[in-house]
């Protein structure tokens, strides 16, 4: 019975892996003796902007390359997850795609889930990217994606709130801590910090303890590099910032905001929340909501001696090619033209983030169109000594682990050191489950 | 006179049920901030362009053009169902056959399964007949009576019924077939009719498994189309023309409800218990 | 072994009923059978959503039991089933004979109580529901002119389970739409016959309404068991199963441990102990509710 199971779910298996490859056969007429004529399905999500920009995009490349077609494949963040992973998990995913970053690990886990582009750098020129911005996409050695943009969280006030106040920017943690204290009589908050999927709450205590101790929370490599008592500490001061005042308890920002992300809340619309945390790359609906100029850059926060070490950076997309493609050199072709090219970078603009490649970002630089909040904080961290976010600290489980600690040690259910010991037991097991 | 405490409850629990569509519709014409902060529905200015680029959508078609498309899957899937789960419901409630234990643990055991379970197995199996990227895999287990829960509640109302109404059609020489369609049927009509708006406002809304099973743009439903914009990711997103094209997007579903409502409640005592 | 006899109208024969719902046995194996078997395989491996999967055999459903999260959202699922079901079918049966009398203009109000149902999880209804139980909300500001001071609404799990329950009442539609087809089918004569007895409105209803309903209860009943054991998308919405995972039904853990962890094995796992709870409820429905029903036709 047992071996016939394993035998049926070998066949399931297999069927769940057998590749039905994608795009169109069809006569091979050499444009410029080294593509093929074919047509090539990519998929992307996202807003109006990046749909329209990137139509748009495709149909330059059309002119450029009239022998292959492109069918465009989109929608929302909605579900999108869901729907790519049926995809390749049928082998039917799209020549090229538009990819997360921590769907490096789940699809792909041994790097072996998405064409290896360093075999195509024939049509793909990778020379707009140092080696750092290329690690991203790596996975066991194969380049499985190559980055579109990069983004790091930076603070953000609303400086109306601020100046009526009387109040500066915090540039340290302690003076962050110190803010409390005027706010408190005035009835706001300085900052927010959630534990919804952004998970901001996590996200800063570990910026914190990667600059106070140098040790990165978890390695590229998949690796809890926090010891138990660094998250304890992490947690601790958590824990501390809800007690100074300077965010609100998980409780009491449930209460007021429901599940709604910040920027959906009229607390802080009205000004009652005066801070947020958030990617340089998104921070553009949380000054919608503000009015003209209101949102302003705030500096990273440094120890009392100026340490500045410790934010983080991450590609915020990448680009890959379907392993089971059966153009993969047009594919190449295809991301190198979205990457690199001027005039597609003209179109595409910053609907993707600021370019990571060089040739994109000089491109919009020299046309003017690299400015605004994304763009100061993007600065910021060049300026700074940053660490990568390792693509297992996105996984989706392990940020539930670290929400659900900061959770416990905000309603009290858990003490730091309780809490801190359960977190960090429960990655170590997962990590090393999901590297296996 | 007497009516008016019924007029006077119904009309202030209708608007307690109606107060969110209305806010719906008052949100349309509002900007992002003035949507997260203020619940009273009237919004500061009335601007009508939002409901002209709602209708033209971001995508290159227009809603219209994704009307049509689940009107392509919800018309037929509609039918489908209707027709297929009465046959199926008459087989059960009134005859008995072999493997009929079986078959009806099935059906009921398809009830049970958390809907999300089988879209992986069915994900596979229509890319291996290669039906993806069609509308074949949404309308067509309709025409097998898979929505247990439809052929669930015919059953129970086909057994409402009693059974001297099929003798004495039989004692008049009708078939299986047409004491069905001239005795049962007319009985059971409302129901009937609301296993079908069921069928059609159920559609409406089901998102996943078009999600996974449509590829391109160009075949989107209208449950696809409406999230088209949303992306909560990224830089943000003007919610008052997702908020429009919602509100446009309802209107089918208010009206099928609204022509249909009537046949709930009509027709059933004359033609059934006591005639 | 005892030969069943099959009893059908004198001159059909055994093979009429499999050929109408011949359909359906085709599609019994397609659509239900193959996804099933599919499933519990699944279920018995640890596979990821991608790559090759391993068979684990009963070791999911072995760690289900020592997982903490699973056996709260058990206790989340059934609580909020038992305190759902019979409110709901309630409300709805109150609504539908409000909606049953013809005066002028019923159809607008039934097609009006009916939008709530069609609305579903609308980002109206969530934003709505965030306006009413926030902290500063209206239902708060509604409990203090009483001198209650303020509910936790979101921020408590007890209150934030209630919360989700009451988002679900005010869907009645579906349940209200089947109470109201059958309402309509009981023949007039029954209630003449009643008043003429000197029968109050009351006694009316207990005496012949709600045993006439019988069956369509029993449908509801059913249906919306079902419909709560498999709870997903109002906790989704509303408060993503916190706080504390107060609301984190087994319905979330599924989809979650499928699409969101690509634990794809143990959701499957999870979906037939799901499975099995719910065939055991409905189960006990039939055997305690159907069985006499059956008899008296």
């Amino acid at each position: 019975m047992k071996k016939l199971l394993s035998k049926a779910a070998a066949v399931c298996c297999a069927l769940a892996l057998s590749a039905c490859g994608s795009g169109s056969k069809s006569a091979v007429t050499p444009p410029d003796g080294k593509l093929d004529k074919c047509t090539l399905r990519f998929s992307w999500w996202g807003g109006d902007d990046r749909h329209e920009a990137t139509l748009e995009a495709i149909k330059l490349w059309n002119e450029l390359h009239p022998d292959i077609g492109i069918v465009p494949e989109y929608g929302g963040w909605d579900g999108w997850t869901e729907k790519v992973s049926a995809q390749v998990s049928g082998g039917t995913e799209p020549d090229v795609m538009q990819i997360n970053y921590d769907w490096l690990i789940t699809l792909s886990p041994d790097g072996t889930g998405f064409y290896d582009l360093g075999a195509l750098t024939d049509t793909l020129d990778l020379s707009g990217f140092d080696e750092d911005m290329l690690s991203f996409g790596r996975v066991n050695g194969r380049l499985n994606a190559v980055t579109v943009s990069v983004s790091g969280r930076s603070l953000f006030y609303n400086s109306d709130v601020y100046a009526r106040l009387g109040a500066d920017y915090p540039a340290t943690w302690d003076e962050l801590l110190a803010l409390g204290g005027d706010f408190r009589s005035a009835d706001i908050y300085p900052l927010d910090l959630d534990i919804q999927s952004g998970g901001t709450a996590w996200y800063l205590a570990v910026v914190y303890i990667q600059q106070k101790t140098g040790r990165q929370f978890i390695s590229m490599d998949g690796t809890l590099g926090f010891t138990e008592e660094d998250i304890a500490n992490a947690l601790r001061f958590y824990k501390e910032l809800e007690d100074a005042h300077v965010i609100r308890t998980i409780q009491t920002r449930t209460d007021e905001d429901g599940n709604a992300a910040l920027y959906q809340s009229a607390e802080f619309i009205g000004g009652k929340i005066a801070g947020v945390l958030e990617w340089g790359s998104t921070v553009g609906k949380y000054e919608a909501v503000l009015g003209d100029g209101v949102l302003e850059a705030g500096p990273l926060l440094t120890d009392a001696g100026g340490s500045s070490g410790g934010w983080m950076i991450k590609p915020s997309l990448l680009y890959a090619v379907s392993k089971g493609t059966k153009y993969p050199d047009e594919a190449a072709a295809f991301i190198d033209f979205l990457l690199n090219d001027k005039q597609c970078a003209q179109i595409l603009g910053t609907t993707r983030g600021i370019p990571a490649s060089r040739y994109a970002e000089e491109s919009l630089e020299a046309s003017g169109k690299l400015r605004g909040l994304a763009q100061e904080s993007d600065e910021q961290l060049e300026a700074v000594d940053t660490m990568t976010v390792s693509p297992y600290m996105e996984l989706p489980r392990v940020k539930e682990y670290c929400n659900s600690a900061i959770e416990k040690v905000s309603y009290g259910t858990a003490g730091p050191d309780e809490a801190a010991q359960e977190l960090s037991s429960s990655i170590t097991e997962y990590l090393e489950k999901i590297k296996k | 006179m007497k009516k008016l405490p019924v007029y006077a409850v119904l009309t202030v629990t209708a608007l307690l049920m109606l107060y969110p569509l209305l806010w719906l519709i008052g949100a349309s014409f509002k900007e992002n901030r003035e949507i997260y902060s203020s619940m009273w529905f009237m919004p500061s200015r009335f601007d009508l362009s939002v409901y002209r680029s709602a209708w033209r959508t971001g995508t290159g078609f227009t809603m219209g053009h994704y009307f049509l498309n689940t009107f392509r899957v919800i018309v037929p899937k509609t039918i489908f169902a209707a027709v297929s789960s009465v046959l199926t419901a008459y087989g059960f409630a009134r005859f008995d056959f072999p493997l009929k234990k079986l078959f009806f643990g099935l059906l009921m055991g398809g009830m049970f399964m958390p809907a999300i379970v089988t879209v992986m197995p069915m994900y596979l199996l229509w890319s291996r007949l290669g039906l993806l990227d069609t509308y074949i895999p949404l309308t067509l287990p309709s025409l097998f009576a898979c929505e247990g829960m439809f052929v669930f509640i015919l059953i129970q109302f086909f057994k409402g019924v009693p059974r001297e109404f099929d003798e004495a059609a039989r004692i008049d020489g009708c078939g299986t077939l047409r004491t069905l369609v001239y005795v049962l049927v007319p009985c059971i009509r409302p129901a009937i009719i609301s296993v079908a708006v069921f069928t059609f406002l159920w559609t409406m809304n089901d998102f996943l498994t078009p999600l996974i099973m449509i590829n391109s743009t160009e075949k989107y439903t209208l449950s696809l189309a409406l999230r088209i914009s949303v992306d909560s990711t990224g830089q943000g997103y003007e919610e008052r023309k997702v908020i429009a094209m919602s509100v446009i997007g309802l209107i089918p579903s208010i009206a099928v409800f609204a022509l249909a409502q009537k046949k709930f409640v009509s027709g059933i005592t004359a033609g059934g218990l006591t005639g | 072994m005892k030969k069943h006899i099959y009893r059908n109208p004198v001159g059909v024969s055994k093979y009429t009923g499999l050929l109408l719902i011949l359909p359906f046995a085709v599609g019994a194996v397609l659509f239900i059978l193959y996804p099933f078997v599919s499933s519990f395989i699944l279920g018995m491996t640890d596979y990821s959503g991608v790559g090759e999967a391993e068979f684990t055999g009963l070791r999911s459903y072995r760690d289900m039991l020592a997982d903490s999260d699973f056996t709260q959202a058990a206790g989340v699922t059934v609580r909020y089933a038992l305190i759902l079901v019979p409110l709901k079918l309630t409300v709805s049966l109150l609504v539908a004979l409000l909606l049953s009398c013809e005066i002028r203009g019923m159809g607008t109000f039934r097609t009006a109580f009916y939008i709530p149902s069609i609305l579903g999880a609308n980002l109206a209804v969530v934003i709505m529901w965030q306006y009413l139980f926030k902290s500063s909300g209206l239902v708060n500001q509604f409990l203090g002119v009483f001198g209650v001071s303020p509910v936790s609404w979101y921020g408590d799990s007890r209150f934030a389970m209630l919360m989700i329950v009451l988002l679900r009442l005010w869907e009645f539609g579906s349940t209200m739409v089947i109470f109201l087809t059958a309402l309509n089918s009981i023949p007039r004569e029954y209630y003449e016959a009643a008043r003429v007895d000197g029968c109050g409105r009351v006694r009316a209803f207990f005496s012949i309404t709600l045993p006439q309903l019988r069956s369509v209860i029993f449908i509801n009943l059913v249906m919306q068991t079902i419909a709560a054991f498999q709870e997903f998308n109002a906790p989704f919405m509303l408060t993503d199963g916190g706080p504390l995972r107060g609301t984190y039904t087994l319905g979330m853990l599924i989809y979650q441990e499928m699409f969101r962890y690509s634990n794809v094995g143990y959701a499957n796992a999870v979906s037939w102990m799901l499975f099995a709870a719910i065939a055991a409820a409905v189960g006990l429905m039939f055997v305690l509710l159907r069985r006499k029903g059956e008899d008296e036709r």
